[in-house]
């Protein structure tokens, strides 16, 4: 109750500073957190207003499954769970622990994936670097990228077995052209007189490719983490689908058999919010950490 | 240190003798004494950039050769740097970190290596800017961090391209003022391209008048003008006259 006090108080004095804070993206940080809870409370409720279609969708889906659809066909209603049916049924998962612990087996697939497609960053930049490497590592690239990930799983599964192993390669080849053609094209795309100055000022190759290619194309690489990620979790869902027994693609899987719509429909919202956190997680971050890369846009 | 000599140089683009090969260069010979204000005047496409880029090491000559205390430049580095005009700073460094970083290539102590920064930031009036990153700073502030970016390591040639062909005309004619007030400061021997007569009147002890493509010096002249230039002065302005002329020569054949 203290800082509700306080932040009127500070409000007026520090609106300048804050609109300031806004147009550099370098330092919304530096505004006390009052303010900024203020500021993030203000956001939130003058953005009500676009979530009224959405409120209207639910209500009518409300309404044609638990007043229409029954009146029609009780047994249709069951294809179409209610909105509060969902959200009880979701209530259950989260307190049984059955929810989280099929999210952690997912996360913990798209995690070890991750750390094998990592691998595209340093090969991307050796492809955008040296012509040689692009030259001779670009044609079986091409070859490659246009296959979905989808269609490895026949063979991955008579290569690794149904398991952690063949569901992660699945999810490992989602991520890894994404991020390797974004960090060919952050190389490719440094101006090359930022090259040029760095060994005018006397910088080896070496240091010409840690202290600037790689940070010039920082940027570009965590747009390509960002899309890999995002293509990874949905090769991942497709993976669980068909190999493996625990995990988000599972449970909605598994759940089919006993025609349990409601624990499919917490499956499908569960995997959409957790894609678009680890969405949003990305984009906060480098903001946070590439103030600059913002402004080289303008 | 640092006695400029250029001698002989040609440049061609292309195979030699090629019907589609390009001679930037031809036969380019002059000399700037350690300490000495050079400007290369010339029409855009007379091979004045390419004459600053081979003095940088970024293009290697077809023939000649680029000496600086005698010894033949083949590579970029600290002894030969350039300022650029789209000043070339490291957005991702802050001012600072900008300036510090030449002489972290030189691997100077750290000690050391923020006591010169310092002094440079000062130098260029940018007390109080170290922390600030270039996306935040004026065109004019972002040249003066590249100069003291290039004044730090101690170069012994700067080579400047065009650096303030960026800027309104105002913050122009301010910072050639600067740069004249820093190089009083901090002698060192400069070349630096433009295309604008009242630049190298304004800068330069010495005048080298490129033709146009092949680009030959058609003249090389010294300028012996008090500084500060006072540009209703009668021979700044006879000066000025001289180099148009010759300039205006250039315009009209091909």
């Amino acid at each position: 109750m203290q800082s509700n006090h306080l932040a009127p108080i500070n409000g007026p004095e520090r609106s300048v500073p804050i609109d300031d804070a806004q147009a550099l993206p370098a330092s919304p940080a530096a505004a006390p957190l009052g303010v900024r809870l203020r500021m993030w409370l203000f956001g939130a409720v003058s953005a009500l207003p676009n979530l009224i279609f959405l409120a209207v969708v639910i209500l009518f889906w409300q309404f044609i499954s638990k007043v229409w659809l029954p009146r029609i066909d009780p047994q249709m209603s069951v294809l179409m769970p209610a909105p509060t049916t969902i959200a009880v049924t979701a209530a259950g998962m989260i307190a049984s622990g059955e929810l989280f612990y099929h999210m952690i087996a997912s996360l913990k697939r798209e995690v070890s994936a991750f750390l094998f497609a990592a691998a595209a960053i340093p090969l991307g930049i050796a492809m955008g670097w040296w012509r040689q490497v692009y030259s001779q590592v670009n044609p079986i690239m091409e070859i490659l990228r246009p296959i979905p990930p989808l269609a490895w799983i026949p063979l991955s599964i008579l290569w690794f077995g149904l398991g952690d192993e063949q569901n992660e390669f699945i999810i490992f080849l989602g991520m890894f052209f994404p991020i390797l053609v974004n960090t060919i094209v952050g190389v490719k795309n440094i101006d090359p007189n930022l090259v040029r100055a760095a060994r005018s000022l006397g910088a080896s190759e070496h240091k010409v490719l840690i202290r600037i290619v790689l940070k010039g194309a920082l940027p570009q690489i965590i747009t390509g983490v960002r899309i890999g990620l995002g293509v990874g979790w949905m090769a991942l869902v497709a993976a669980e689908l068909v190999g493996a027994s625990s995990g988000l693609g599972f449970l909605i899987n598994d759940a089919r058999s006993m025609l349990r719509t409601d624990t499919i429909t917490v499956g499908m919202l569960t995997i959409g919010l957790i894609g678009l956190l680890i969405d949003t997680a990305i984009r906060v971050l480098s903001r946070r950490l590439l103030p600059w890369s913002l402004a080289l846009g303008k | 240190m640092g006695r400029l000599a250029v001698r002989g140089l040609s440049k061609v683009y292309g195979k030699r003798d090629a019907p589609n090969s390009i001679t930037a260069l031809r036969d380019v010979s002059f000399e700037v004494p350690n300490h000495q204000f050079c400007a290369i005047l010339g029409h855009s496409g007379c091979g004045k950039t390419t004459l600053l880029n081979i003095a940088a090491g970024f293009e290697q000559p077809t023939a000649g050769v680029v000496l600086v205390d005698d010894v033949p430049i083949r590579e970029p580095g600290w002894q030969n740097t350039m300022i650029f005009q789209d000043y070339a700073l490291f957005p991702w460094m802050s001012v600072y970190q900008n300036i510090v970083f030449g002489l972290e290539m030189k691997g100077w102590p750290k000690h050391k290596r923020n006591g010169i920064t310092r002094h440079y930031i000062d130098l260029v009036g940018l007390e109080g800017f170290a922390d600030t990153y270039p996306h935040q700073l004026s065109g004019g502030m972002r040249q003066r961090v590249a100069i003291a970016r290039a004044l730090a390591v101690e170069p012994r040639l700067l080579l400047m391209d065009e650096p303030f062909a960026a800027l309104d005309a105002q913050n122009r004619s301010f910072m050639q003022d600067e740069l004249v007030r820093i190089w009083q400061r901090e002698p060192k021997t400069v070349v630096l391209v433009t295309h604008s007569i009242d630049e190298a009147i304004k800068l330069s002890d010495c005048i080298a008048v490129m033709t146009r493509r092949p680009g030959r010096v058609k003249e090389f002249i010294q300028v012996d003008l008090p500084r500060p230039r006072d540009e209703d002065d009668s021979a700044y302005l006879k000066l000025k006259r001289h180099l148009r002329n010759l300039i205006h020569d250039e315009t009209g054949d091909r």
